[in-house]
Order: structure tokens, then C-alpha cells, then sequence
């Protein structure tokens, strides 16, 4: 299988692959997207942060919007004049009319919103906010320790309880994560590793759909354009495949070890200053773990891809009959995505070890929590045994299906080709 | 010697027979033709001599070997539906295709170039292929195939879809690679050109061999009952004539297939008899279409 031929193919796409301008592009630009990305939201934070909300504060007692006021005077954003705030005290009856009458000015803008205090709120604590743009998480953040502050002060007034049991009773539960490793210590975890199982999981997601879809593409152009006869000529198909696998998976590692240079610069060196609750978790076996993974992923993938294109004979037929294998993948990414509210479930834990999902999930895993050694040698296992049950098959597929032209062949006729 | 031996080649897809028992030798330094119409098992039968198809039974020996992947290395094989990558440059892709024939270095390059000039591409070398006229295309193709210096040329329906410039370059390149002392099969449906380019033949109908052996032999074999006629008058009293075993017009002149040779004689006799004007009559002369049609026996008119 491994041979000058297959060597002359790998080094065809090799030539083809790395020297493309789409190739290049997209290497240089998935960095710049990703810090991008990141550049964006401090950007966008730190823009709405420069905002200065008009609010009215509405409450039906006198006793509310003072205290109300009380709290919300002690906000840095208030003092600097950021915030401007005013307050009214209206009959509940009445404010439907001074909605009406404000809607103007909340229309233009010249009122951010209006945030109403009934007097149930001392029971229920459900307070509303009306503006022209009502989901303005960023000022429900800020202005909701102080309204819920509030209405604590008022309910316990008449309780006669001391200062302290107040505080304790309106303070908000926080929970800080620790990180449990072998290596003895106990960190406290921040955002960092949610953000590293994004980044990993949706890398290897686009990687794995991107390299499938355009090694399945050129497979299919070999087929229609009748090179592949002339290939044949020479190599026989196991040769031509193998080469075209190889070859795109030599291609797409180089591209990811591109791909995760700056996490590596982060993790280490100091060059980049993030905010400590940012920072990753992870040390560079991980990144050698990652790549180990994503070659064993890409055999896999690309290998089913090139298959599905030797089964037809236009990008529009292989389209159409693409879909059970970006199947395969979606569905381990959602998986791997959904770990994030808790990466030791046991969906999480029995799909980290299934077949094709575990790819994916894996990894996801291993990013946040520290994996038994014997679980990854065992996903590694189980996705090596998976490559080799399935190679010779597609294998089978591939040498009938890429000389069949003209009709489009049923799953039938396909199933057949196997038996070959 | 024959270079390569076909014996009992079979191959089955689906319920469709294409290629029946089939047997067939090609002698050293001959020009051999795998006749037949459309549909009738030729490109089969070239791409289970190439390896590219597993006969489901029989075997293909070539001096004395089993065909195996090795054998297409000694190979330079045209297939019909030609093609190439459209994005690579011709330079890249002749350098490419022979080194995978295990060919490469400076000796390569200069054939390379000197076909390129030949053929008059040096100036389109780093063009890619899709830029490329279709004609100058089909060249890159030929160069292609016999850049490597192959022992053993294979060209499936060669001459389809070719302009006449490259039918005649083609033609010549053939000619060339025999009398450099290369074996050359092609398959082709055009009788025409079977007849003028080929020693050997082997015919091909249904997925089975109806004939083959050398072209001269053949034609004498089947000339002697033979004769080729034109003439004006009616010759319909021929029907049924027990002397007659076949009669087809193609137009120009009507082939007439009498039952033993002696009769050629009777059958002039019978002609002047009925007042037919002779312009041409022909009693040593079959062409290959004629011993095709008399064989597949579909496009026959029986009398």
C-alpha cells in the first residue's frame, strides 16, 4: 500500500494542497478570526460599558424609590455621572398613563428605559423594565444587586434584625470552582477551560467538516473529470487512496499545528497578558493529545468522505448523499459542546468512549476535566480499531465506485459493491 | 511469440455477461486491434489486461507472467474517456503521471521538452490544463501516455472524438512505437481504420471472441467465398439460389457470400446469364466490416 506511487500521489496533493491560495488564506485567517472574535467582544464590552443609560425608576411608595435610590447612588456609575437616574413614585393605576405619555421619549431614546417597582415586588421580587430594547442583559446585571439590596432593606426594616443578618440574608450565593489535579494542587478554575472547549471542539469540528467536504469534492472531480482511469493506469486504487488520505491528513495537521501556535504561546510563554479567571488550564499534552486525536479523526473522516465521493459523480449527487456522515459529526460536536454543564455526565462518560463520537467528545472532556490514563488509551483503542474495521470497506466501496459513471448508484447497489 | 496470452477471461457485473470466456493472443512487435461495436466488452477486456478490472476467471499472461502491478509500469495506456487535472500545469502533470510509471529525473525532462516541441506546446508548458484548447489537450494526453517509454502500448477507441490533426499525429505515434519493435493494442469500432493499422485482430461481440488472428489470414479465409460486385440491372433472382449463402448491399457495391469457392464461377455465369451489367466484380476481396457483419450477423441482409 505504502509505495513510490503512493508516495508520488501524497506528494501531488501535498503540492496542490499546501501551495493553494484558499489553503493559505484560510491558515492565516483562522487565527486572525479567532483573536478577532476575542477582540470584538472586549471591544463591544468596553463600548457598552461607555454608555450612559437614561433610566426613570418608577416604584408605587415613596418608601421604595427612596431606598431604591439610596442603593443605586452608591454605584461608581452613578457618582461618575454615567448613569442618570430618576425617580417617581406613581399609583399603580396611574402608570399605564405615564407609560403612554414617556413612550416618546423611550422610542427616541432620549429615556433608555423605565424600570417598575410595584409594590409586589416586596413579596415576589418581580420588577419590569420597559424600553425600546427590553433585553439588555448588560444593565440587568448592574442595576439588580441594587434593586434586590433594595427590597431586602424594606423587607426586613420592621424585623428588627441586627445589620448582620441583613447582609448575610441579601448577599448572593457564590460559588467558586476548584480544579482537583494529580499533581497536588488545587486551583481555582476560571472561564479559561470553557473557553478552551469551545476553541478545541469547534477547531476540530470546522477542520473535520472543511478537509471532508473538499477531499470528497476533488475525489469527485477525479471522477468526473476521467483522470482517475489514467490514475488507475499506473496505481492501483488502494494506492490512489491511500495517497489522497495520507496526503490531505499531512496537509490538515500541518494547518492545525498553525492553528494552535498562539495557544501554545499562551500557555507557554507571558507574552499575552489575559485576565486570570481567562487563562488555560492546560499544558502542552494536551495540545500533543489534541493533534494525536484530531490525525486519528481525520484518517477516519476523510477516508469516509473520499468513499462517499468515489460513490458519485457530480457535487451535487455526493451533497445529497453526504448527510449520514455530517451526521457523524454534528452530532459529536453537539455532544462535546454540551459538556459544558457537566463534562462527567454519563452521556458525556459513554460517549467519550463510543465510536466517532468519542473524536470529539473526548477531547472536549479532556479539556476540562483531568481524564483517567486508561479511558484515553481506551478511546484511543476503540477509534484505532474503528479506523481499521472500516478502511477495508471503504476501501471495497471506493474501487468499484470510482469507475461507475452515469447513473446515480442506490445504497443497494452499493452494499453490493462490498461484497466484491 | 506473442507478447501476451488472454485466456478465458470472464467478467460478470450485476447480470450483465461482459466479457464471455474470452481467449486471444498478441504476438511480439504487432499492431492489434479488439474490434467490435459499441457495448460489445473491448474496454473491459483493456482494463482487466491493465489490472484496473478483477476477472471473475482467467488469465492474463504477458511474456510469460501473470499481469500484476509491475506490468503497468511497463505500460502507456489511453483510456477512452481521456482526462487530466484541469487545475495542474502540463509540465507538472507529465512529470507526475510518469513518476508514478516509476520515471522521473532530467532524462524524463528532456523527452518531455522535446515532445513538447514536437508537438508544438513548449510554449503552454506552465499553462494549466484547463486553459488549453481540447485539441492541445488530447496532445498533453499522448504525451502522456508514452513519455515513460512503454513496452506496451494500450489505447482504448483512440481515434474517438480526436480533429484530424491529432488522428494523424496519433496515427503516426502508433506507427512509430511499432516500428520501434512495441506492442500496440487498440480497441476501436471503425473497421476502417482497423483494416489499415492492424496485423492482428481479435473480434469482440456480445463478450465474446467471434475471430481472431492475423488481419491477412483472415481476409483470405474469408475472401475465397467472397466477392464484391457492382453492377446495374436487378440481381434479386440471387435469393434463394441455393449456390448463394449470403448477399448484403452497402450501397456502392454488394457483397455476395457464395456457399463453396468454386462456385465464384457459377455465380459470374448466373450474373452475365441474366443480362447484369459487371462494372466491378471482385473475387478476392472482403473488407473487415464485411466479415464483421458476417459474423455478428445483425446488420446482414439473409437471403
Amino acid at each position: 500500500m505504502f509505495n513510490r506511487r503512493t508516495l508520488a500521489i501524497i506528494k501531488r496533493e501535498l503540492k496542490t494542497k499546501l501551495l493553494n491560495k484558499s489553503f493559505i488564506i484560510m491558515t492565516v485567517l483562522v487565527p486572525l478570526f479567532m483573536f478577532g472574535l476575542i477582540g470584538v467582544q472586549v471591544f463591544i464590552h468596553v463600548v457598552s460599558e461607555d454608555e450612559s443609560p437614561n433610566l426613570l425608576v418608577v416604584s408605587e411608595t415613596e418608601n421604595i424609590s427612596k431606598k431604591l435610590k439610596n442603593e443605586f447612588d452608591e454605584y461608581a456609575e452613578v457618582k461618575l455621572g454615567n448613569y442618570k437616574i430618576s425617580y417617581e413614585t406613581i399609583d399603580s393605576s396611574a402608570f399605564a398613563q405615564r407609560l403612554n405619555n414617556l413612550r416618546d421619549d423611550l422610542l427616541n431614546e432620549r429615556l433608555t428605559g423605565i424600570v417598575y417597582v410595584p409594590g409586589k415586588a416586596l413579596v415576589n421580587k418581580n420588577v419590569r423594565y420597559y424600553s425600546s430594547n427590553p433585553s439588555n442583559r448588560a444593565l440587568f446585571d448592574k442595576i439588580r444587586p441594587g434593586i434586590n439590596k433594595a427590597l431586602i432593606n424594606i423587607y426586613f426594616e420592621d424585623k428588627q434584625l441586627s445589620r448582620e443578618d441583613v447582609e448575610f440574608a441579601r448577599d448572593n450565593v457564590e460559588i467558586t470552582g476548584f480544579r482537583v489535579t494529580k499533581d497536588e494542587k488545587v486551583e481555582e478554575e476560571g472561564y479559561g477551560n470553557m473557553v478552551a472547549l469551545f476553541l478545541f471542539t469547534f477547531l476540530l469540528y470546522m477542520a473535520l467538516i472543511f478537509s471532508g467536504q473538499s477531499t470528497m469534492l476533488s475525489v469527485v472531480e477525479e471522477k468526473s473529470s476521467r483522470i482517475v482511469e489514467v490514475l488507475l493506469s499506473s496505481a492501483s486504487s488502494t494506492e490512489l487512496m491511500a495517497g489522497k488520505v495520507i496526503g490531505i491528513v499531512i496537509t490538515e495537521v500541518i494547518q492545525m499545528a498553525i492553528w494552535l501556535l498562539p495557544v501554545v504561546m499562551l500557555i507557554t510563554t507571558s507574552w499575552f497578558m489575559l485576565p486570570a479567571e481567562f487563562m488555560l488550564q492546560l499544558d502542552l499534552s494536551y495540545i500533543l493529545y489534541f493533534l494525536i486525536n484530531f490525525t486519528i479523526a481525520l484518517f477516519t473522516f476523510v477516508g469516509l468522505f473520499a468513499t462517499v465521493g468515489a460513490i458519485f459523480d457530480n457535487p451535487q449527487d455526493a451533497q445529497s448523499g453526504v448527510w449520514p456522515l455530517m451526521i457523524l459529526v454534528i452530532i459529536p460536536f453537539l455532544i462535546a459542546m454540551s459538556l459544558q454543564s457537566n463534562p462527567q455526565s454519563n452521556v458525556a462518560k459513554i460517549t467519550s468512549l463510543l465510536p466517532f463520537t468519542s473524536l470529539m467528545v473526548m477531547p472536549a472532556r479532556f479539556a476540562l476535566v483531568d481524564v483517567p490514563v486508561w479511558e484515553l488509551a481506551l478511546s484511543f483503542a476503540i477509534n484505532l480499531a474503528v479506523l481499521f474495521a472500516i478502511f477495508p470497506l471503504a476501501g471495497k466501496i471506493y474501487r468499484v465506485g470510482i469507475l461507475v459513471t452515469g447513473k446515480k448508484p442506490k445504497w443497494s447497489e452499493v452494499r453490493k459493491w462490498l461484497k466484491g | 511469440m506473442n507478447a501476451l496470452e488472454v485466456t478465458n477471461l470472464t467478467k460478470t457485473f450485476e447480470k450483465i455477461i461482459a466479457v464471455d470466456i474470452a481467449s486471444f493472443n498478441v504476438p511480439e512487435g504487432s499492431v492489434f486491434g479488439l474490434i467490435g461495436r459499441n457495448g460489445a466488452g473491448k474496454t473491459t477486456t483493456l482494463r482487466m489486461i491493465m489490472n484496473i478490472y478483477k476477472p471473475d476467471s482467467g488469465e492474463i499472461i504477458f511474456r510469460g507472467k501473470k499481469v500484476e502491478q509491475d506490468f503497468k509500469d511497463s505500460v502507456g495506456y489511453l483510456p477512452e474517456e481521456r482526462g487530466l487535472y484541469k487545475k495542474m500545469k502540463v509540465w507538472d502533470t507529465l512529470i507526475f503521471l510518469s513518476e508514478l510509471k516509476g520515471k522521473k529525473g532530467k532524462n524524463i525532462e528532456r523527452k518531455a521538452d522535446s515532445y513538447l516541441e514536437r508537438f508544438e506546446l513548449t510554449d503552454r508548458k506552465n499553462s494549466k490544463v484547463e486553459d488549453l484548447s481540447k485539441g492541445n489537450q488530447q496532445k498533453v494526453q499522448f504525451i502522456a501516455t508514452i513519455l515513460h517509454d512503454p513496452e506496451f502500448l494500450i489505447f482504448d477507441e483512440p481515434f474517438a472524438g480526436l480533429d484530424p490533426i491529432n488522428t494523424n499525429l496519433l496515427r503516426q505515434i502508433i506507427l512509430e512505437m511499432k516500428n520501434e519493435g512495441k506492442v500496440i493494442i487498440f480497441s476501436t469500432h471503425l473497421m476502417d481504420f482497423a483494416e489499415k493499422m492492424c496485423d492482428n485482430i481479435a473480434m469482440i461481440d456480445q463478450g465474446r471472441i467471434i475471430l481472431n488472428g492475423e488481419l491477412d489470414e483472415i481476409k483470405k479465409k474469408y475472401a475465397n467465398r467472397n466477392v464484391s460486385i457492382n453492377y446495374e440491372g436487378d440481381i434479386s433472382f440471387l435469393r434463394g439460389n441455393p449456390i448463394i449463402e449470403q448477399m448484403e448491399d452497402f450501397g456502392n457495391t454488394t457483397g455476395i457470400k457464395v456457399k463453396k469457392p468454386e462456385q465464384v464461377q457459377e455465380l459470374l455465369r448466373l450474373l452475365v446469364e441474366h443480362n447484369i451489367v459487371i462494372k466491378k466484380f471482385n473475387a478476392d476481396e472482403i473488407s473487415l466490416h464485411e466479415i464483421f457483419v458476417s459474423l455478428a450477423g445483425k446488420e446482414a441482409v439473409n437471403v
